[in-house]
């Protein structure tokens, strides 16, 4: 075995290339690599059959009850995000196969038609069907990861996955009665427990200190204060023309909204520190250091890479991989932790190959817990800031991280080549899913079009 | 044109000097890395499929074969495990191998015979030297023993019957006359480990390297400082390269990137051909000497293929 040992180091030196000098003595060994990839080899071969998104939006998000959206009905949310695809790529809305949405808390049936609604506003044709689909807080992400395994099945070609979410129509709340048997299974019950307490539970269980809780929520103001200030979320954010009514004088009034409201600049820790924990009296979760409920709607254009070369559409990013994972309901924050390795696994990679994440800060205590059991530079992580900040429309969410997420790495260009999206899932779920930058992307491609060229200045003519 | 489906991995082919329808393919099971090891040799047909002559077992991994230029039905083959087999495909099997010559500690990475004394021959291996044979000797006549680490190959000059070039894993190619005590010249070829090397067969001063750093380039060795020419294309190590039989400026190499590329190194767009009929890395390449045109390659797919500069290797 000594020997093929070292036949095998032989010849793996001659798929890395390392300087003489540097060849050292340390174990080297084929690791299993699914796409055939690595983040320190770049592959040059792009795919066809690649699931690329071609464009990303998001509306902005807005404190629900209070905010720029609390007299906005959810289809009016939804309508122009979708309108915005079609009409920054040009894509003909009928060549669209499937829209899929991502929504949490309204009643089924009734937000399937809303949502059927907002297509017809937004201008799409009777022939284009849509649906909803319900994976609680990652739902829009769920939809995109549904579009991309449609279209690499071959159902269709051109697939939206979207997210809508107006936590001022539909509030957090259970309906009916409870079956009086889920106190013979404990992980039945957990599902049962209110959020705040699951994140008590992450904190108590793994040691987040209200300290570094609330020290994570002022650097998530922080950056998306600096990110807002420095215009970085307006190539994402499309402005919604709506109407906001004056809660004592009754007097309706027509706004355009396309700012995020829930940012607070000036969050220090000190103020935080004076906030009372909500969920239990010695606490460390407060309203300061969890997400916040919001108003928002997010949507995402995918296609195959080679119908989007076809039509000379810019190919944003790359769907690479997807996973969604179980954990204990009672600390169901700890999901990211499980999903983030078991997808960049499955995208062949390994964490230290990933350049950006969005993980979702449903609270500081378990974002932390995530970030730090999993060892990612901060630096890393929420660049632009995270729900906290900005807001967590349960199931807008995952679209919204999209948008984010993509237009950073393009920002960034070749320094970053890989990015995650992730975020826990209430009742014990995790979700997460792998992203490359479009790196054939020529930004030339969006220049105008040529008709004809008769080679002669304009003084000719 | 015609493919041969080898049972194991494909690690070098070679055609016959003598027979324009004849060629050998060193393989070996598991790539290399662990297991048995074949040569075949096979004869193309005009029309219809490529026929095996006959095949030789061997217990290690055979990484290389040449043929001999002076007995058309010589054959030697370089095995991993350190030995030199030599085979007589005109004694029936049980005789064969003729000679066994067990010298270099590691594996033997590569074979060529002296195509002007014809008597001799040269074997590189991954235990650091080169060694010089006759057939008649039971023992080398030679060691050169200088590069600090594998050497891939060594290629005997094609007008001078002692000079030839060593490719090694040192990042150095060098040039040696085995009338010398030591070797004549030391080329920092690349900055990475030089896998292959090749003389031009029409100007005796111009050698071709082929490195993991993906550039294959072009020295003049009088003036060493600077390549002739540096052809870039290939997007992983290259793996083997030749200069044309034919045409002084045409240069075959294959490459872990699993294609096969031709150049025209005194041109600007030196690519001039490539092929991609193999899945898997490409580690054998051949020019034949007597059809002008006429390539062979094999690689880790187990194939074999045989086909005319310009032609789909593919077609049927």
């Amino acid at each position: 075995m000594e020997k093929a040992f070292n036949r095998q180091r032989v010849l793996l030196e001659h798929l890395r290339p390392s300087s003489s000098s540097q060849r050292d003595e340390s174990v080297i060994s084929a690791s299993a690599c699914m796409a055939g990839d690595s983040a320190s080899y770049q592959r040059t071969a792009s795919f066809g059959d690649d699931i690329v998104i071609v464009a990303a939006y998001r509306t902005a998000l807005c404190k629900s009850k209070r905010g720029g959206f609390k007299d906005t009905l959810p289809d009016d949310l939804l309508a122009p995000v979708l309108k915005a695809l079609i009409e920054k790529t040009n894509v003909n809305p009928s060549e669209v196969g499937d829209i899929v949405v991502g929504t949490v808390l309204a009643p089924g049936s009734q937000r399937a038609s809303e949502c059927r609604m907002a297509a017809f506003y937004a201008g799409f044709p009777e022939t284009v069907p849509i649906r909803t689909v319900n994976r609680q807080c990652s739902s829009g992400l769920q939809a995109v990861a549904d579009v991309a395994a449609a279209i690499k099945a071959g159902f269709y070609d051109i697939g939206i996955g979207a997210g809508l979410e107006s936590m001022t129509v539909n509030p957090m709340a259970w309906e009916g009665s409870i079956n009086p048997k889920v106190n013979s299974i404990q992980q039945a019950q957990d599902c049962l427990l209110p959020m705040g307490i699951t994140s008590e539970n992450v904190a108590h269980r793994y040691g987040v200190t209200r300290q570094e809780q609330d020290q994570a929520a002022v650097e998530s103001h922080r950056r998306a204060a600096a990110a807002t200030a420095a215009g970085r979320f307006k190539d994402e954010i499309v402005p919604v023309a709506t109407k906001i009514v004056d809660p004592k004088t009754g007097e309706e009034k027509s706004v355009t909204i396309s700012v995020d409201d829930g940012i607070r600049p000036n969050a220090s820790v000190s103020d935080l520190a004076k906030l009372r924990p909500v969920f239990k009296k010695d606490g460390t979760t407060t309203a300061g250091n969890s997400s916040q409920v919001s108003d928002g709607a997010g949507a995402v254009l995918l296609m195959k890479r080679s119908l989007a070369m076809q039509k000379g559409l810019p190919i944003l990013g790359v769907f690479r991989s997807f996973a969604a994972v179980g954990v204990d309901p009672a600390v169901m924050g700890v999901g990211p932790a499980v999903a983030i390795p078991a997808a960049v696994k499955a995208a062949g990679l390994e964490i230290d190959d990933i350049d950006l994440f969005e993980i979702n800060e449903a609270f500081a205590s378990q974002f932390v817990y995530c970030r730090n059991k999993l060892g990612l530079d901060p630096e890393k992580v929420n660049v632009n800031g995270g729900a906290m900040a900005i807001g967590h429309p349960l199931g807008a969410t995952g679209a919204r991280c999209v948008a984010t997420l993509l237009h950073e790495m393009k920002r960034r260009g070749k320094d970053s080549r890989f990015g995650v999206i992730s975020m826990c899932i209430g009742t014990g779920m995790g979700a997460a899913a792998v992203f490359e930058r479009g790196d054939c992307v020529d930004d030339l491609r969006n220049a105008r079009q040529i008709q004809s060229n008769n080679f002669l200045s304009k003084d000719a003519r | 044109m015609p493919f041969f489906k080898t049972p194991f991995n494909g690690y070098s082919v070679k055609f016959s000097p003598f027979y324009e329808n004849r060629l050998a393919v060193a393989t070996s099971q598991n790539f290399g890395i662990l297991g048995n090891g074949r040569v075949h040799v096979l004869d193309l047909n005009p029309s219809g499929p490529i026929t095996e002559i006959c095949s030789f077992e061997t217990a290690d991994g055979v990484y290389d074969c040449t043929w001999s230029e002076d007995n058309d039905n010589l054959l030697v083959a370089a095995i991993a495990d350190g030995s030199v087999k030599l085979y007589d495909l005109a004694l029936p099997p049980t005789a064969n191998p003729i000679r066994s010559l067990h010298e270099h500690t590691r594996e033997v990475h590569s074979v060529d015979w002296n195509p002007v004394r014809r008597d001799s021959f040269l074997t590189s291996s991954w235990d650091d030297t080169v060694k010089l044979w006759t057939v008649d000797r039971p023992a080398s006549v030679r060691t050169f023993k200088e590069h600090a680490y594998c050497v891939y190959s060594s290629i005997w000059n094609p007008r001078h019957a002692d000079i030839f070039c060593s490719a090694s894993g040192d990042c150095t190619v060098r040039v040696w006359d085995v009338r010398e005590p030591v070797s004549t010249m030391i080329l920092p070829a690349h900055e990475f480990e030089v896998l292959s090397c090749d003389w031009n067969k029409y100007d005796d001063c111009l050698i071709v390297t082929a490195s993991v750093d993906k550039s294959i380039k072009v020295w003049d060795v009088r003036n060493f400082r600077v390549p002739i020419s540096v052809l870039n294309g290939h997007s992983y190590a290259v793996r083997k390269v030749k200069f044309s039989p034919h045409r002084q400026s045409l240069i075959a190499s294959c490459s872990y990137d699993m294609t096969v590329c031709l150049w025209d190194y005194q041109v600007e767009d030196a690519l001039v051909g490539r092929y991609d009929q193999h899945t898997e890395f490409t580690v054998g390449v051949d020019m034949s000497v007597l059809v002008e045109g006429l390539l062979a390659s094999t690689g880790w797919d187990e194939m074999v293929y045989v086909w005319q500069h310009g032609t789909d290797p593919r077609a049927p």
